[in-house]
């Protein structure tokens, strides 16, 4: 559906991307996941067509996406990282110009705009002014607003940013209805837990770079373990540290020490050794990798920093 | 203490930092007051109109009228024309006729005609003709105050020589002398004055007849002075005033005015609406925009034909208030009018979108849109005449849209142009509609709009 080919974008001196390379399968869940300034957004607006690119090419469906070619731009939508809405009009009426834009007819854009504002809680509020809305009602409707005309292909940029869990919640429930309907998406985010619980394909980008690119699975495999134990520090902790080097490495620190499991641990090995050490079971944490792990083990700092 | 002088410096750097409002706080008053003071004479060098033109035609060419003439080219208010210069170069002598054309088509707004049977030097009395187009009120008056003093002092003394020169030929040189030193010496007698200075004055023809006849012509009365010397004057010179254009308009008044405050606010609203583009920006609407089947050319298009309707809407209600308020004829020539609101409005709409394509900030926008729309106003001739200012001045508000729009409305609403005379000024109009349309797509292409 979507084929990103060694694309570069470059401000001045910056390098906002560096040859990146995706491709995209009708019907995925794709989560673009980086940290602030990792170029997700930049990715957003060459894909939207918004930016050329400097070099490299995208195409949708086969046909290559330009800011100038409106007729490829019609398949997809963006749901901005800001609320780009008109806040001093209605809901219905933001509704109604956008779905104008796309030369709906008036009768589908009248169903189009009923249904969306029906699926995420809106419909007694499409004749309230955007501006009297709460942030997450807001980002509710962006949502809406980008779908009105049914694209293919859907890009969110980080639509969740200063959303309440409640709005938030509705959002990725939305998202997730329209995708198991067939709807592709791109979805940038900086929340691991948001592309672990919605994409089903993550592409890590750090540095305008795509660091790796597969399922949760395929990502966590990047690993060198598969599972840690984390000890509360203490001296039978420090005594028995030696003794649990053999099922993994061991990294000691202030407020825990970890023990990376090898491939294939018998977790009832590991516990024989805690047990024969004393270390009792509430100074032990057994810890499944996360995206967090993968993103560090990739860049070496974590997402938030 | 401590604590308040470091939020004061807090606001400082804030302020400093604010260029429009640092320009708004200085620059813009600065400005203004330098053109109030040209046009109210606050300026210690300088003050009052300067250069208006004013034709002359003298058919009659005797000492009363060669004085008044004189005395016109004295007065730094006036630029006095006699002839001009066509376009093979040749210089041709202003006619009557030629004056009355010029005036109706608003290259001159006064004239004063000399008829040759004005005055002679054999007869006492002195008879002219004041063509005026009175398209703005102020301007007027004060040419008519003006021209009354010129004429009231200059010609007595004119005609008092021609007074002498005909008792010299009627009673004879040697009898006309002894009549003056007999008046000499009696004036000096009674009036305690050097009797042979007097006397040489009066030969000469220079001897002034007191502050009585000056004063009585600057009052510019007449009925009330009819027993003094100004009364006198007022019988002797007989002024027949001529308005050439304007004089079948209903409201005078406010036909002038309602033109310059509806382009200044014009202005102001199309600015606004255009720089509501860094609106759009800033809340992320033109990623939206540009990501659906729309492109930059849609988007820029889209708001300036919004303005543009919009400018001639306001335009329009604005007229037709006048009309209501006022009963400004505005139906007369409605089509025209209509013309002159859509291509003022196109000039302004070009301005608003140059403002938005150079400027960095909506606050810059805004800043510089106050600044020069004021500016503008009031070099334009939107709050009171251009021939109230410097030439220089003068010379800049013909580079304003202001000015071609109230000659617009003027050349309409006053004059009854036909479509001949208004092309000019709708040809300026949208030829800088499309100049700066032309910088401001150079500028949004280059700028950061869209980013």
């Amino acid at each position: 559906m979507l084929a990103i080919t060694s694309v570069t974008k470059t401000y001045g001196s910056l390098t906002a991307l560096d040859g990146v390379s995706l491709t995209l399968r009708p019907g995925e869940f794709l989560g673009l996941l980086g940290p602030n300034g990792a170029g997700k957004s930049t990715l957003m607006s060459l894909i939207a067509g918004l930016k050329p690119a400097d070099a490299g090419s995208i195409t949708l469906e086969g046909q290559p996406l330009t800011d100038r070619d409106t007729t490829v731009r019609s398949r997809l939508g963006l749901v901005p990282q800001s609320i780009a809405l008109y806040e001093d009009l209605t809901a219905e009426a933001n509704l109604r110009i956008f779905g104008q834009l796309y030369r709906l007819d008036r009768t589908t854009l009248a169903q189009r705009i009923e249904e969306g504002l029906r699926a995420v809680g809106l419909l007694e509020r499409r004749h309230s002014l955007v501006k009297t809305f709460s942030g997450g009602m807001q980002r509710r409707l962006n949502l809406v607003a980008s779908l009105l005309h049914q694209p293919a292909l859907l890009l969110c940029d980080e639509p969740t940013v200063g959303v309440d869990p409640q709005s938030r919640n509705a959002i990725f429930e939305f998202l997730e209805a329209r995708n198991a309907a067939g709807l592709t998406i791109v979805y940038s985010t900086h929340y691991m837990e948001e592309a672990t619980r919605l994409c089903s394909r993550i592409a890590v980008i750090d540095h305008g770079r795509i660091l790796a690119d597969g399922t949760l699975a395929e990502l966590l495999a990047h690993l060198p373990s598969t599972e840690q134990l984390r000890l509360t520090p203490s001296p039978a902790a420090t005594a028995a540290l030696p003794a649990l080097a053999d099922f993994g490495t061991v990294t000691t620190g202030d407020d825990f020490h970890t023990v990376a499991l090898a491939p294939a641990t018998r977790l009832s090995a590991v516990f024989a050794v805690t047990e024969r050490y004393g270390l009792p079971s509430t100074a032990l944490q057994l810890r499944r990798p996360t995206l967090e792990d993968v993103f560090l083990h990739l860049t070496g700092k974590t997402l938030r920093e | 203490m401590r604590t308040i002088l470091t939020l004061i410096r807090k606001d400082l750097q804030l302020f400093l930092h604010d260029k429009p409002a640092v320009a708004l706080t200085f620059i813009v008053p600065i400005v203004l007051i330098y053109i109030f003071g040209q046009v109210f004479g606050v300026s210690a060098d300088s003050s009052g109109p300067t250069g208006i033109r004013i034709a002359v035609v003298n058919e009659a060419d005797t000492a009363a009228t060669r004085a008044i003439t004189t005395a016109l080219d004295a007065e730094k208010a006036f630029r006095v024309m006699r002839d001009e210069t066509l376009d093979d170069g040749t210089v041709r002598p202003l006619t009557e006729t030629r004056v009355r054309e010029l005036i109706q088509d608003n290259t001159l707004r006064f004239a004063v005609i000399f008829p040759a049977d004005s005055a002679t030097d054999d007869t006492f009395g002195l008879k002219l003709k004041v063509l005026t187009n009175p398209r703005n009120e102020i301007e007027t008056q004060t040419v008519n105050g003006l021209l009354q003093k010129v004429i009231f002092t200059s010609a007595p003394q004119a005609m008092l020589a021609g007074l002498r020169k005909r008792a010299e030929a009627f009673i004879g040189e040697e009898r006309t002398d002894a009549f003056y030193r007999r008046m000499a010496q009696t004036v000096a007698s009674s009036f305690d004055g050097d009797a042979d200075e007097i006397y040489a004055r009066m030969k000469a023809d220079t001897f002034d007849f007191g502050p009585a006849a000056s004063a009585d012509a600057n009052a510019g009365s007449t009925e009330a002075n009819a027993n003094n010397f100004g009364g006198f004057i007022d019988r002797i010179i007989k002024i027949d005033t001529e308005q050439l254009a304007g004089a079948d308009v209903k409201s005078p008044a406010a036909t002038r005015s309602v033109g310059g405050w509806a382009i200044m606010f014009l202005l102001f609203s199309l600015t606004g609406a255009a720089t509501s583009l860094f609106d759009e920006k800033k809340a992320g609407l033109f990623q939206r925009l540009l990501a659906s089947p729309v492109r930059r050319s849609h988007i820029l298009w889209s708001k300036y034909l919004f303005c543009m309707t919009l400018g001639l809407v306001q335009l329009t209600v604005l007229f037709t208030a006048g009309r209501l308020m006022f009963g400004i004829d505005i139906t007369t020539h409605f089509g025209k009018l209509v013309l002159v609101c859509l291509a003022a409005s196109t000039a302004c709409t070009a301005f608003g979108m140059l403002l938005a394509s150079i400027a960095k900030t909506p606050a810059a926008a805004q800043g510089l849109a106050t600044f020069l729309v004021l500016t503008m106003s009031a070099i334009g001739g939107a709050w009171f005449p251009t021939s109230f200012m410097p030439e220089l001045i003068q010379t800049l508000s013909r580079f304003t849209i202001v000015y071609w729009s109230m000659e617009g409305f003027l050349r309409v609403l006053w004059q009854g142009a036909d479509w001949i005379q208004l092309l000019p000024v709708l040809g300026v109009l949208l030829g800088t509609a499309a100049a700066l349309n032309a910088i401001s797509v150079y500028r949004f292409n280059r700028g950061n709009l869209f980013d």
